[in-house]
């Protein structure tokens, strides 16, 4: 990271602003990144090594206005999940799409990431669950893209942008390539009070683990929280016994998932403790060393699900190669999530940790995530499915490169450049 | 070098309330950890060096990051050690501190005032009202089994008085045996400390524990959670307990007379009681056993902590009034349990009392 090449970092309060942001980055020719909470883990937000200006959305962060009877609200892009839904608790509404990191994740980032939260499965992901979203584009125009179509107030844009079909589809995952979101228009939904219980399942192995969520996801089980933990380091173990598999679902729905896997009920004591110590394996570090997110995480989905030991002794064979210790692996399971184009996948998210070796150098760091990629590419799974590997996307993106043909470029370029991988190693 | 461990999650972000005044990443806890993990390159740029150090004295040291971070970065213990650093490899640039350092070093107080005075202002002002007060001060009080640490910001500030009244007060209604360490007593060293003045603070804390010895203590109180702080956690007495007043009163009284409530109370946790010394319920138990009702707030910095009032004070005040609009402080007496927060409050315009003020009406009403 070369702080020399970061010509200006911008804090804008509102539209108006952000346009004033985006003119002062176009009229000396420096691309924009736009920046969220930074909790995401695509590396998009940094904006490679490019001259460029950052505008954060950190400032951006009023609850516009809320429409409880057609269900929605209009917020700024730099709010929160919680912090939308402490004002909506008093309406008993809620904006569904709740990530582990929804007390920083902003819904601009995570539109751009398409984020979802562990329960993705039952409420989508944040493409399924945004109506609208206003963008202001690098030459200065505004256009509000809806979940069909989009609008302007330039009629010529309007229609191009018709004619190639953008839609909300193509904001999402788009990582900052295609403008800077100023507003966004949420579905919410009422807050249903169902009784929920806990259940936890042990598997022999991953696969039988995968097969339990093949059943779920063809039987379109209503489990409202799946949480996998398929491995962990003795030194975060304690009390879990991996592979294994903690659920909640609706009460009456227990005698259902009795006939898909075994399982033994959770006291709401013990589901509360089980979802924490989930909630904390990605922050917590080994006794010796420092824990990695080398590649955060990985997608099993249709026929993989009967393969997730073999996909996983693949990933750890080729991280010890590297001399990298694997952590932990965990995930949402079963969850949602969609590929470059566009079609939804079902299956898990396998999130992964490892414990960095003393030494390493960038290059070596950068060859082992390359060659993870290429292990998924070959065994059908998705690379990063839940914070996204954009830059390998071949399909998602061209549909941005055919975009930004309409509306110009300038936007977080370094993510479609041919030579993005080295930048990336430099990053690392 | 814990910082090494940040996974920069941004958990410590949000509740930050530096970054809450500022917005900008910068000011963060997770900001500040990033920069320190590339301070290869920030130190390569004077600007941006002398930037960090800045930022190093923008924070309140509330010690709410480090409760949040599960990925065991002990955030105080850097801000300390940096601290340090930045002091050291820049003094020119604390020369504002240099004020502190030397009132510290010549009169053992952070207002530059006579050691003297130190049980002048408070024992004109009580004297009639608690006739033996002035025998209860060392050395005119050569032994006792309790001993008040006042502090400097209680033994110098008339806005304290009456923080001071309620508690001499209540130690008479109650009986105890206690003295209070009047000219003897020198500043804990917590300023200093949060400075990273180790030599500084030892030598104040030298005295301290010598004098404190020669009354043959069983326990030291202290209303202060700063001066709690130090003497808990950097004095290493054996024999003596060290206590926050609250602590004290409430494992003395089993029961209280019901305090007569009229106004609309909400409990502000002093970070440093809270957070740094660990002592959470004793405060609402003490409130709990005199039938106040009160609102919980959030538990935030009221932006006194930490040198901030020196460092920044507009941002030390930025602070008190975001909360005060956003948790509605106006229309309610904050009870809290610390002189900063109180001067913090008191300083933007908002209404409190220490626990001990309501206590000693209880206490009072009781007696008759």
């Amino acid at each position: 990271m070369d702080f020399r090449k970061i010509k200006g970092v911008f804090y804008p309060r509102t539209d108006e602003q952000v346009q004033e942001a985006v003119a002062w980055a176009r009229e000396r020719g420096y691309d924009v990144t736009p920046k969220g909470g930074g909790s995401g883990l695509s590396g998009a937000c940094t904006g490679g090594d490019r001259d460029r200006v950052m505008i954060s959305s950190l400032q951006m962060k009023e609850v516009l206005s809320v429409s409880k009877d057609q269900g929605y609200v209009d917020v700024q892009p730099g709010a929160t999940p919680d912090e939308i839904n402490v004002l909506l608790a008093p309406l008993k509404m809620k904006f569904y799409v709740t990530p582990s990191s929804r007390d920083v994740a902003t819904v601009g980032g995570m539109l751009n990431t398409d984020g979802g939260g562990n329960d993705a499965w039952v409420n989508g992901t944040m493409r399924d669950n945004t109506l609208r979203a206003k963008i202001v584009l690098y030459d200065g125009r505004l256009i509000t893209v809806e979940q069909k179509s989009v609008k302007s107030s330039d009629s010529q844009l309007e229609s191009d942008l018709n004619s190639v079909g953008m839609t909300i589809n193509d904001v999402a995952s788009s990582h900052g390539t295609l403008g800077f979101v100023t507003e966004l228009r949420l579905s919410i939904r009422p807050i249903v009070q169902e009784r929920l219980i806990g259940g936890l399942a042990e598997y022999r192995d991953s696969d039988e683990l995968g097969s339990t969520l093949r059943r779920m996801i063809e039987t379109k089980s209503p489990v409202k929280y799946g949480e996998a933990i398929v491995a962990a380091h003795p030194d975060v173990r304690g009390e879990l016994r991996p592979p294994e598999l903690i659920l909640e679902f609706p009460e009456d729905y227990a005698s259902n998932l009795e006939n898909i896997t075994h399982f033994r009920k959770l006291t709401a004591e013990e589901l509360a403790k089980l979802k924490d110590v989930r909630l904390k394996l990605p922050k917590r570090n080994p006794k010796k060393g420092l824990q990695l997110a080398l590649f955060e995480d990985y997608g099993f989905y249709g026929d993989g699900l009967k393969m997730i030991q073999e996909g996983v002794a693949g990933i750890d064979l080729l991280l010890k190669k590297h001399g990298f210790v694997p952590f932990a692996k965990y995930g949402h399971a079963p969850s949602k999530w969609y590929l470059g184009n566009n079609a939804a996948a079902y299956g898990i998210i396998l999130h992964s940790r490892e414990i960095r070796p003393e030494g390493i150098t960038k290059a070596e760091v950068f060859k082992a995530v390359m060659e993870l990629v290429d292990l998924c590419e070959e065994a059908g799974i998705t690379p990063k499915p839940e914070h996204k590997w954009p830059y390998n996307d071949k399909v998602k993106n061209d549909r941005i490169q055919q975009i930004r043909e309409v509306i110009g470029e300038g936007f977080n370029t370094f993510v479609l450049q041919s030579d993005c991988n080295v930048v990336l190693s430099s990053m690392v | 070098m814990t910082f090494e461990k940040c996974v920069r999650c941004g958990s410590c972000m949000k509740i930050c309330p530096i970054f809450d005044a500022m917005g900008e990443e910068q000011y963060s806890p997770r900001g500040k950890l990033y920069l320190l993990q590339v301070m290869d390159k920030v130190e390569s740029d004077p600007e941006l060096a002398k930037e960090f150090r800045r930022l190093l004295f923008q924070c309140a040291m509330c010690g709410r990051c480090t409760d949040v971070c599960s990925s065991d970065v002990d955030l105080l213990r850097i801000w300390h050690e940096q601290r340090a650093r930045a002091i050291k490899d820049a003094p020119q640039e604390f020369a504002y501190l240099g004020a502190l350092e030397k009132s510290l070093e010549n009169v053992k107080n952070i207002y530059g005032l006579s050691p003297e005075d130190r049980a002048v202002y408070w024992l004109d002002e009580l004297e009639q009202e608690i006739p033996n007060l002035r025998k209860r001060v060392f050395p005119e009080a050569k032994t006792a089994d309790v001993v008040v640490f006042l502090g400097c910001l209680m033994s110098f500030r008339a806005s304290q008085v009456d923080v001071l009244r309620a508690l001499f007060k209540s130690l008479e209604i109650l009986k105890v045996d206690y003295l209070v360490l009047g000219a003897e007593e020198f500043c804990c060293g917590h300023p200093l400390d949060l400075m990273g003045d180790e030599a500084g603070a030892k030598k104040l804390r030298t005295h301290n524990k010598r004098v404190i010895k020669q009354t043959g203590a069983k326990q030291l109180i202290t209303c202060c959670p700063g001066c709690l702080s130090q003497l808990q956690n950097n004095y290493n007495f054996t024999g003596i307990e060290v206590l926050h007043h609250t602590q004290f009163f409430d494992r003395l009284l089993q029961s209280i007379e019901p305090y007569k409530q009229t106004e609309e109370f909400t409990y502000h946790d002093p970070c440093e009681l809270h957070r740094i010394c660990n002592v959470k319920t004793e405060p609402r138990s003490l409130l709990k056993k005199m039938g106040v009702q009160f609102r919980e707030l959030e538990l935030s910095c009221c932006g006194g902590g930490g040198l901030l009032r020196m460092t920044d004070p507009n941002l030390s005040d930025k602070i008190q009034q975001l909360r005060a609009a956003r948790e509605k402080l106006s229309s309610t007496t904050v009870i809290t349990a610390c002189p900063a927060c109180r001067e913090q409050l008191l300083g933007n315009n908002l209404k409190t009392k220490d626990i001990i003020e309501l206590l000693v009406t209880c206490l009072s009403e009781a007696k008759g």
